[in-house]
Formats: C-alpha cells, structure tokens, sequence
C-alpha cells in the first residue's frame, strides 16, 4: 500500500519551531514512542515494533543518485569505533559515541546543542574486555538516557543536558562488567541489561523509575526463579553468565518488555551428549539463550521460550529485534537468534515457525519449525573438535538490526557465513581477585568447507523465509539495515561504503564511502520538510577484530579508535 | 556510596564462598599467591583465547603470541597495563611470577603437531 508522502508539508510555523530550538519540542512518551512518528526515530528499534523503517519517502528509487553529504560529526575519542543507533526527536538528533559520550544535534545542520561526556572509572575500563563502546541512548518524559561501562544508567535532560539522575546498577569492579547496550524506554521506566555471558556472574536486567532514578526491579537472567534454578547442576547457576545487552521492546497490549538474553558461561561446555547431568553447567540453563515476556512493572517473568536450550555455542538470544506484526489477522513476533535460526512467535512467545538464514550451519542439524526443538545438536566433549563448527562464535548473525518493510512485506537481514576450529577445555570459574572471562575453548576462526567467508544481505518472507533477492558481500556487514517508503533498502559495510538497494528487486541504485568501516546504527529522520539520513562509520568492535587478519585488504589500515556520524540529503 | 542492596550483598557472599570452595590456583584473593604454578594452557582456553586465537598460534582479534619478537618486558608491561581498545589490564590479577610463567607458555608456543 503506497503512502503519500505528505509527511514533511508542514506549516511553516511548525517548521520554524523545528529549527534548533528544542526548548519548544513536544514531549516524547510511550504514546508517541507507540505511533512512531513520520518525522523521527524515537527509540532504537525505530519504534516498538522494531522495524528499522522509516516512512519517509522524499528519497527514493528515482533520486537516490542525488544523495550526498549534508554534514558529519566528529565525537572525538572513539575507541573501538562507533556502534550507536542515533535517535531524533523533533529536527535534534541524539546519539552516543565511546566512552557514553552524549550529544544532542541539530538534525539539519549537525550544530551541537549540548554534549555531556560523563566521568567514568577509568581503570576499571582499563581492565574490560567488551568495552568501551556504547550502542546509542533513549529517550522519554523530557529526558535521554544512557548506560555506561561502569555499571551506570544516567538520564539527562533534554533540552540542555543536564545530568537529572546518576543510578548505579552494577558494581562492576569485581565482575568487571557494565551496560554497553542502549536502553529502552517506556511507561515511565527504563530498561537495560547487563553483559554477562561470558562472566562468572548471573546477568540482570533492569527497570527504573524515569523521574526518580529508583531501581524498580530486577530480573536475574541465569535462574531467576525458583524452577529455574533446577536448571544449573551443582549450582552452576552462581557463575551462570547471562545477560541481556541489547534492548529488546514494549507491548502495550500485554504490558509486557520483550528481551533476548545472553548465553550461558563457560561458552563451551565438554559434557559430551549428556549435557543435562555432565559438564560445567548441567541441565538446559535457564533463562540463557532465550526470549523472555516480563511484566513492565513487576519484573515478573510471564513467558519464555528458551531458543537453545543449555547453548553450547554462544548464540545469544540477546542479539536479536522483536518484529512484531501481523499477518492474515495473525500477530506476530520474529526473533533472530545469534546461531542465524530465525525464530517466528506469537504474541505470547509461542512457537509458530524457525527458519534460517545461515547457509553454512551446523551446530545443530535443524531446529523444529513446528515446536523449537533442535534436532541433531553438537555437544563436545573435552579436546579438539574434528568437524569445524559453523557458524563462527561471531554468529550466523550479529546484533546488527535488520529491517521490515510494511509496504513490501519483507524482512531485509545480514546473515555470515563462517566457522571455527576448537579445542575444548575443562575450565574453573576465576573470581577472584577479579572476575575473568570463562571461554572453555581455544578456537580460530575458519572458512565454511569448500567455500570462502562472505556476509549477505537477504530479502526474506519474515514468517516462511522464502528468499525473495540477496546481495553478497565478500565480508559480513556489521551495521544495522534500514528501509524506507522510499523503496530502499540501506546496509552500511564492513569496509566503509554505504549501499542503496531497491526494495523490491535488491538492484544497487547507490553508493558512497564513509571513510571508515561501519559497526552501528542507520537512521531516517525529517527536519522541516527535508528528509536524512543518518549513519555512524567507525570500525574495532569484537567481530570486526577478526578482519585485519582473517581478510587483509583495506581493513590492514583501518583504525579501530576513531569514527564519525555521517547524514546524507538530497542534493 | 555503594549501597549494600540484597543483590551486592549476594555477590560478595558468592565470592567469599566461591573462594573457599575453588582450587588454590584460582583462587587468590589477593593478587600475591601461594606458590601453586599457574596452568596457562587452562588460562588461554578460559580467558586469554578470547583474542589470542588458537591458544595463541594465531592473529585473531589479538596479535599472534607464537615466535612472537616482542621483548620479555614489552610482554610484561602489556600483561600488566593492557592497550588501551585492544588489551585489558591484568596488573592487579596476575603477579610477576605468574606473568613469568604467561611468558614462558608463550615462548614454548609450538603449532600443532600433525
């Protein structure tokens, strides 16, 4: 159904009060959050149906050549490249760059309004490993909020920055682990969630009051409940890993957060097949690895669905958006896991099909479409593994969004083509004096049999995954995708270009080179009545550690502590 | 101010008693031990793997350790101080003995046989 794009005629006052001056800017809530706004991208998923799409159409098939630089930021210190999803409100664009640097421009001229670079404990920062980035902030009742390496969640205000509240969640010096995803806002609450996968902890997320700053719950994602922890022989569950470090969604219809938490540790277990009494962490390890329902207001657990039960992999459930549609009177939610199976739901988190994007998979031989169940999965025993593994720890995909588009029906993803070779290992937990990260393997990365490493953008039935196009990239793209009532699809890549497809058929009608490698978040957004798009370029983040080595090239040069936010408009 | 919330109270207990209950070489509250050797081969499969591919064979996310030409002391004072975007610290987790011992595992370094 093709819209008008009438979204940008606006009157002239209503433009003129968009020119930079946020102090008349009207209030970001859940309802608007919720409606999702022509002009803006209020939440990181574009808007709680998780997206990755923008209505905006003034950029489009036919004048896409015309697309060029209408001007970049620069946030300085960007060490281990930039990997935020800006968000906009109301012609101001906000976003974060390393180090939970904040600022807030404006989206028309990039001219900082107001930056705020908090002051975080260094030498802990020092002693992390998935750090010091950061994905991007949310906004919400007058405030943005944004998450920090220390264990933090601060909320600023919005028109000048200002710090409103400073909470800390985590005392990271022991665990050594903090928030690098963006949060979510809604209902007056904030969420986030902690890494911890690969840690000897048990990986909250949690929720806190908007206004005040007071923590109102938590949820502890390795047995968090009582019939839970029965899932963690010889109280595995203490050193259970867990996490849940990308923002997952709000339904206002069940007042339910959905959230994919992390994997459990140590990532690669040598119980052999009988996983649910041997090995480091016996039983399925619950709530690792899967898709949890929690009351927004209570933290209660409502519903689950384990995608990998006692993963032996590191598959994150948390690398993945909720899109949540309709179909056929039918409501939805598709959920990629990080193996590359791409899980469909129901509202509920029932299972309603699996398929799957990756090409070279074979952790497990399939996954059930009808019930979840995996049929044929690989558990290793202590010592080299014979078969390469596939895919590669870096995942079948990663936690870069893909993007659905209402007018075409299809579900735009990146999906990886890559193995590994590895040597299992019995490991202890090390706690002390300070928290290490519990692997259980040596491993390497390594191509699919017979083939070579390549990523691949696919055009796909969201609930069959029939493949409607792909484009092949010699290496994995790792930014985010988006699309747009243009008609275009947009994936940044690994090596710097950013790339426009037609929706429709996947024909390359674009191109343009941003300097650096992408890793983060793509946009769109209009400010009086011209559309943008905005970008963020700057390579180093853990999956892209492997490509100076494994690919040469380009990325033998490429800096791992630098990046820009880059926004295009028609010329 | 760290407030002592049920879920701090939790992990300094779990630490406490984690302590006690781990073999000596894991263990070390402090960063001074017993003489108990450090199991290095262990170390890279736990942690040290995550970039140093391989057991540290191979350039992964790390550089590769084997026939590495870098000086003992470079390779301490990397141990110790990390770089910044690339390495962490481990000054305050790992001694000199124990840092010796790192070394020594790295030196040895041989590939795979067959």
């Amino acid at each position: 159904m093709k819209r008008k794009p009438s979204c940008f005629a606006l009157p002239i006052a209503f433009a003129a009060m968009l020119a930079g001056s946020s102090a008349l800017a009207q209030s970001v809530d859940t309802a608007r959050i919720e409606a999702g706004g022509q002009n803006d991208w209020l939440t990181y998923h574009g808007s709680y149906n998780s997206y990755h799409y923008s209505p905006l159409a003034q950029i489009n098939t036919s004048n896409v050549g015309n697309l060029s630089v209408a001007w970049i930021h620069i946030p300085g210190r960007s060490t281990r490249g930039l990997q935020s999803m800006p968000l906009v409100a109301d012609g101001v664009l906000y976003y974060t760059g390393s180090y939970s640097r904040v600022f807030a421009l404006n989206g028309a001229t990039g001219e900082v309004i107001w930056s705020y670079f908090p002051e975080l404990d260094e030498a802990l920062i020092a002693r992390q490993t998935h750090s010091p980035y950061n994905r991007g902030v949310a906004i919400g009742d007058g405030k943005v909020y944004v998450g920090t390496m220390d264990g933090r969640l601060i909320a600023l205000d919005m028109k000048s920055g200002k710090v409103m509240w400073d909470t800390k969640l985590i005392d990271s010096q022991k665990l050594t682990v903090g928030f690098t995803g963006a949060p979510l806002f809604a209902k007056g609450t904030v969420i986030i969630g902690a890494q911890g996968g690969e840690w000897p902890g048990r990986g909250p997320i949690f929720a806190v009051d908007a206004a005040t700053g007071q923590k109102k719950w938590e949820f502890l994602t390795v047995a968090g409940t009582d019939d839970a922890m029965k899932s963690w022989g010889n109280d595995s569950w203490r050193t259970g890993g867990g996490g849940g470090w990308m923002p997952g969604t709000y339904d206002s219809e069940t007042n339910t957060i959905l959230w994919g938490t992390a994997n459990p540790a140590p990532l690669y277990d040598w119980s052999g097949a009988d996983y649910k009494t041997q090995g480091a962490r016996p039983g399925d390890n619950l709530y690792t690895s899967s898709v949890i329902g929690l009351d927004i207001d209570t933290g209660k657990l409502k519903f689950y669905h384990q995608e990998l039960p006692h993963d032996a992999w590191d598959f994150d459930s948390a690398v993945g958006e909720f899109v949540m549609l309709d179909r056929d009177g039918q409501k939805y939610v598709v959920h990629p896991n990080k193996s590359g199976y791409i899980f469909v739901y129901d509202r509920n988190l029932g299972v309603k099909n699996v398929w799957r994007i990756t090409q070279n998979s074979n952790f497990v031989k399939n996954i059930d479409p009808k019930t979840g169940e995996l049929i044929g999965r690989r558990d290793f025993s202590a010592g080299k593994v014979s078969e390469p593994l596939c895919p590669h720890i870096s995942g079948g995909v990663s936690w870069n969004a893909g993007s659905y588009d209402p007018k075409t029906g299809l579900y735009y993803k990146l999906g990886q083509e890559w193995c590994m070779t590895l040597e299992v290992m019995k490991t202890t937990p090390i706690v002390a004096p300070q928290a290490q990260l519990n692997i259980g393997a040596d491993f390497k990365i390594a191509p699919p049999p017979g083939g070579e490493i390549y990523g691949h953008l696919d055009a796909r039935d969201p609930i069959t995954g029939a493949k409607k196009w792909e484009v092949r990239f010699p290496e994995p793209p790792l930014g985010s995708v988006l699309s747009t009532g243009g008609n275009l699809v947009f994936v940044p890549d690994s090596r710097g270009i950013l790339h426009a497809y037609d929706a429709e058929s996947g024909t390359e009608l674009w191109n343009h080179s941003d300097g650096t490698g992408h890793q983060g978040g793509i946009v769109s957004y209009a400010v009086n009545g011209k559309q943008y798009i905005a970008v963020v370029a700057g390579f180093g983040g853990m999956a892209s550690d492997d490509y100076a080595p494994t690919f040469g090239g380009v990325y033998k040069s490429m800096p791992r502590d630098d990046g820009a936010l880059v926004v295009y408009s028609l010329k | 101010m760290i407030k002592l919330t049920p879920g701090l109270l939790l992990s300094m207990l779990l630490a406490v008693s984690l302590s006690a209950a781990m073999p000596a070489r894991a263990q070390s509250a402090n960063a001074t031990p017993d003489n108990a050797q450090l199991d290095v081969h262990q170390l890279f499969a736990t942690t040290c793997g995550w970039c140093h591919s391989d057991g540290g064979r191979a350039a992964g996310k790390g550089p590769q350790l084997m026939n590495t030409q870098r000086s003992d002391d470079f390779i301490r004072n990397r141990i110790k101080n990390g770089k910044e975007g690339a390495m962490p610290a481990f000054g305050a987790v790992f001694n000199d003995a124990q840092i010796d011992e790192i070394i020594k595992y790295i030196r040895d370094l041989k590939p795979h046989e067959g």
